[in-house]
């Protein structure tokens, strides 16, 4: 812990589902000591889920599904960070990648770029990850690296060059030949862990040097010493993996490695090229957002020195209470320091630090900038941000959008739903946008989200990681009532049933504001209205805003100004003041032209450019408006605007559409008048409902 | 009721041209200048006048993402709105916005069968049936004149007007009327060719082609803090 941060690799391993990733991860922890025996994946049956890692922690009792396991190779340290199974765009793979320096895409030599690969590219793309790619399985019948490089160059636009060839292909797969050194390189030993180094087989030579020419073509675009070397034909190692490695920090080159981690060939070398290629954090430009600056980016500098400011990814419930990963900065934790959470303002005192193995933990004494590390008994959330006293930045927006979706729960039994209400309760501190509560009208488990997917992932995670079967009730749409115009109301609340009489008269207007949700303000003058009935009558509007009259959707963007009344000296009270409010906001409200709004989502769809024609046909459909297209080569990113509603079951669409190999984000983007046509057929709806419940 | 209001000052219409859509059917408009005078600036106050005549735009940008171009048309339109002292511009806003449609291409893959092709898709589909395109970018240092004389055809074909931006070089030795040698051989195929001329501090606009008599518009500048046009 104590080395110096170049020496430090953060690094991701994300591949598609049965190209290898767990066997590979298996692999690097056996060579790299922190495993002591190499054990192999379930059964080829039903692999895909198995092979998640949440499901082989549960079945092996190691911890590579800990959102950071730890282990050393070559002097240097490697954070090997857990990159979600699922591909959704959700905040827990956006805090997965935001942590990750650099990572490793693993691709089968068979199956070559699928349709997954596509979408873990693009999640490296879109949070600029340098990556190596690691063809495996080049003992598999039907290998054909070559054809994987040429795939990453066209479906994937990399500028991929092959750092191997390989010796043999197939069942006679024996080792590579290292195009930097011009060695080949054998795997002996049962667990492959002996290196022999021998001269190139002769019959190998000629492509190897082609190979090797086309590698220093595409590195010295990245070195003048390189090409200068080049023409002087002294070209040296370290230059050109100095070269090599610039072009994949830029990331304008993905070295290609080959091997078989099931047959432990080529795991060594990718752990080398870890190492020696890949960014340590001082190269990669970290940024804050500072909340005194109106969220303003800040460059965060890989110092240990400075000022605190360490972000909390993951947090996991253990045997001993929480457990929360982070990632420092800038600065350092140090056990016994007083930090500050951003988010709560609350001042906490950093316990015990600890690094974790791959199935033990290590006390240390603090996490200096640029490492990983976890803490216990710290009660925050993940996305959390800690930070010195007197530092007011955030590593992510304080702005959490309102959810726009739900859907009721219903466990299938009682233990589903024991199980249940600790998914709850875990995922509704992970992340702030996932609500949950009980129904008052319903008594159902409510859960609301930001997105149909969303929410699916979470229904998901509920069942493969805590065994709850839950069903789901019918997704519905967060409608808003607003109003359009600007009406007055005089209403008079008068009631004498014997014995004291109630009596109040509310008067004044209501209006529609763009920025706020409620504004409530007192014109009255003279006391027509006494001053210790205005908060009844403004709980009285507040309460009315909870459901609105039109179709029951809370009513938002409403301004109300009261300027006149009545009271009376005996029958005036709060109750009477309150129920004249309620009456008044019901007059003026009617007479405001109230309309419905609904959710508007920002949808963006990268897809390959062949079905850019017909999923912007599918945008359409869905009463989408299509901002921009941008054409990147093999792939077309479109952006639409879309309401929710018609937004369900579009990854299904999506994906028969596109052959799988396109995938959609939905991010909340604004409030729009629904058309009238619809707001009919939404109104139809809720008579029928209110038929039915009566 | 703002957009009523909102005056904009689209350059061609303070230099004298009354007609809503100034270029025809298939008609060709450039905007010329060296690099970072404010070809975009011009361009975008282009679309935006089209936009608040509730004009499909269509913004093809080789140079920029989507993002970029975005900002280019926020810049614009917040800087107007100030101009004119307008508040509350977010409704106004969200109705121009779903008459434009961004386009961005990598400069080397686009062509004109491409773009007919995309348009193709957008217009059968009935998803967007542009008025106006705006090609921002193109490479005018080749020869491009095949491809612009398919793009006239296709442009009358679709009763649309067309508008690009052409960068000219500091080394460029003008033509005959000022016409720099990029455009000199392909002027032909244009209506209105305007200039971003830098003279010490200002940046004037100059109208090169544009059938008006250079007396009858008052002498134009380009406002370098808010790339607005001024008269």
């Amino acid at each position: 812990m104590e080395k110096t941060s170049h020496k430090v690799r953060n690094l991701g391993i994300s591949a598609h589902i049965d190209s290898g990733k767990t066997t590979l991860t298996e692999r690097i922890l056996f060579y790299t000591k922190r495993i002591h025996t190499i054990h192999d994946v379930k059964g080829k049956d039903g692999v895909g889920a198995t092979m998640d890692s949440m499901e082989l922690e549960k079945e092996r009792g190691i911890t590579i599904a800990s959102a950071a396991t730890y282990c050393e190779w070559q002097d240097h340290e490697i954070n090997i960070i857990d990159t979600p199974g699922h591909v959704d765009f959700t905040i827990e793979v956006e805090r997965a990648l935001k942590v990750l320096d650099g990572a490793i895409l693993v691709l089968c030599s068979v199956g070559g770029v699928q349709s997954q690969s596509i979408t873990v590219d693009q999640q490296m793309k879109r949070y600029k990850v340098p990556c190596l790619a690691f063809i495996n399985k080049c003992d598999r019948s039907g290998a054909n690296p070559s054809r994987v490089i040429e795939q990453l160059k066209n479906k994937l636009g990399h500028n991929a060059v092959a750092m191997q060839i390989p010796i043999g292909l197939e069942a006679d797969f024996e080792g590579l030949v290292d195009l930097v050194s011009m060695k080949a390189v054998y795997f002996d030993g049962i667990n492959g862990e002996n290196i022999r180094v021998e001269d190139i087989p002769e019959n190998l030579l000629p492509e190897a040097v082609g190979k090797r020419e086309e590698l220093i073509d595409v590195a010295s675009m990245f070195s003048d010493e390189l090409m200068e070397a080049a023409l002087e034909d002294n070209i040296t190692d370290e230059l050109l993996i100095s070269a090599v490695r610039r072009g994949t920090i830029a990331r304008e080159i993905t070295p290609v490695f080959i091997g078989s981690a099931y047959k432990n060939k080529g795991v060594q070398l990718i752990l080398d090229a870890v190492t020696n290629l890949l960014p340590c954090p001082s190269e990669i430009e970290n940024h804050a957002l500072d909340l005194s600056n109106n969220e303003a980016e800040v460059i965060l500098s890989n110092d240990s020195q400075k000022p605190l400011v360490a972000y909390a990814f993951k947090i996991e419930e253990g045997q001993y209470g929480q457990l929360t990963y982070v990632r420092v900065y800038q600065g350092a934790l140090a056990k016994g320091d007083t930090i500050f959470n951003i988010r709560t303002g609350k001042k906490v005192k950093v316990g015990r630090v600890a690094r974790m193995h791959a199935n033990q933990m290590e006390d240390i004494g603090k996490i200096s900038a640029g490492y990983i590390g976890a803490l216990f008994g710290i009660d925050c959330a993940s996305g959390d941000t800690f930070a010195s006293k007197d530092v007011n930045l955030t590593m992510t927006s304080m702005y959490i959008p309102e959810p726009v979706i739900s859907f009721a729960i219903i466990p299938k039994d009682s233990t589903a739903e024991i199980n249940m209400s600790k998914a709850l309760n875990r995922f509704s501190k992970e992340d702030p946008t996932f609500i949950t509560y009980v129904s008052e009208e319903t008594g159902d488990t409510i859960i609301s989200g930001m997105g149909e997917l969303h929410l699916d992932v979470y229904i998901e995670r509920m069942r493969r990681e805590y065994n709850a079967e839950v069903t789901t009730g019918t997704p519905t749409v967060s409608y808003r009532e607003t109003i359009t115009r600007l009406a007055e109301f005089n209403y008079t609340h008068k009631k004498q049933t014997g014995g004291a009489g109630q009596f109040g008269r509310v008067a004044g207007y209501m209006e529609p504001v763009i920025e706020e949700e409620f504004v409530f303000e007192n014109k009255i003058t003279g006391g027509s209205i006494p001053t210790q009935f205005i908060p009844a009558c403004e709980k009285a509007f507040k309460k009315c805003l909870e459901k609105g009259p039109k179709m029951e959707f809370p009513v938002t963007g409403i301004k109300i100004v009261i300027n006149d009344g009545q009271s009376h000296s005996v029958d005036s009270s709060e109750m009477a003041f309150q129920a004249a409010a309620r009456g008044a906001f019901l007059e003026g409200y009617a007479k405001a032209k109230p309309v419905i709004h609904e959710p508007i989502m920002k949808v963006v769809v990268e897809t390959p450019t062949e079905y850019q024609g017909a999923v912007m046909g599918s945008l359409n459909q869905r009463r989408g408006i299509i901002l921009a297209s941008q054409d990147e080569g093999y792939i077309c990113v479109i952006e639409a605007q879309i309401p929710l509603a018609e937004m369900f079951g579009y990854s299904t669409v999506l994906r028969s559409l596109t052959q799988g190999k396109a995938q959609f984000t939905m991010e909340f983007y604004i409030y729009k008048q629904v058309p009238n046509s619809i707001a009919e057929e939404l109104a139809k709806k809720a008579a029928e409902e209110k038929k039915n419940v009566a | 009721m703002l957009k009523k209001k909102l005056i904009f000052r689209n350059p061609l219409r303070l230099m004298g041209h009354k007609a809503e859509d100034i270029l025809h059917s298939g008609g060709f408009g450039a905007v010329l200048a060296r690099a970072g005078l404010g070809k975009t600036a011009i361009l975008v106050q282009l679309a935006l006048d089209s936009l608040l005549r509730s004009r499909n735009v269509l913004h093809i940008s080789l140079d920029d993402p989507v993002k970029k171009v975005c900002l280019w048309y926020e810049e614009v339109f917040r800087n107007i709105a100030d101009q004119y002292n307008i508040r509350q511009t977010e409704q106004l806003w969200e109705t121009i916005v779903s008459n434009r449609l961004i386009m961005t291409f990598k400069v080397d893959s686009f062509s004109v069968p491409k773009l007919e092709e995309r348009l193709t898709d957008l217009i059968e589909q009935n998803i967007f049936l542009p008025q106006a395109i705006l090609i921002d970018g193109l490479p005018f240092d080749k020869d491009i004149r095949e491809s612009l004389t398919e793009l006239k055809k296709l442009a009358e074909n679709r009763s649309m007007h067309v508008w690009f931006t052409v960068r000219t070089h500091r080394h460029d030795e003008p033509g005959p009327d000022d016409m720099p040698a990029s455009l000199l051989h392909l002027a032909d195929l244009f209506d209105i060719i305007i200039q971003l001329q830098p003279e010490g501090k200002e940046i004037h606009v100059k109208a090169l082609k544009g059938g008006l008599e250079a007396c009858n518009y008052p002498e134009l500048l380009l406002d370098p803090s808010t790339m607005l046009v001024k008269g």
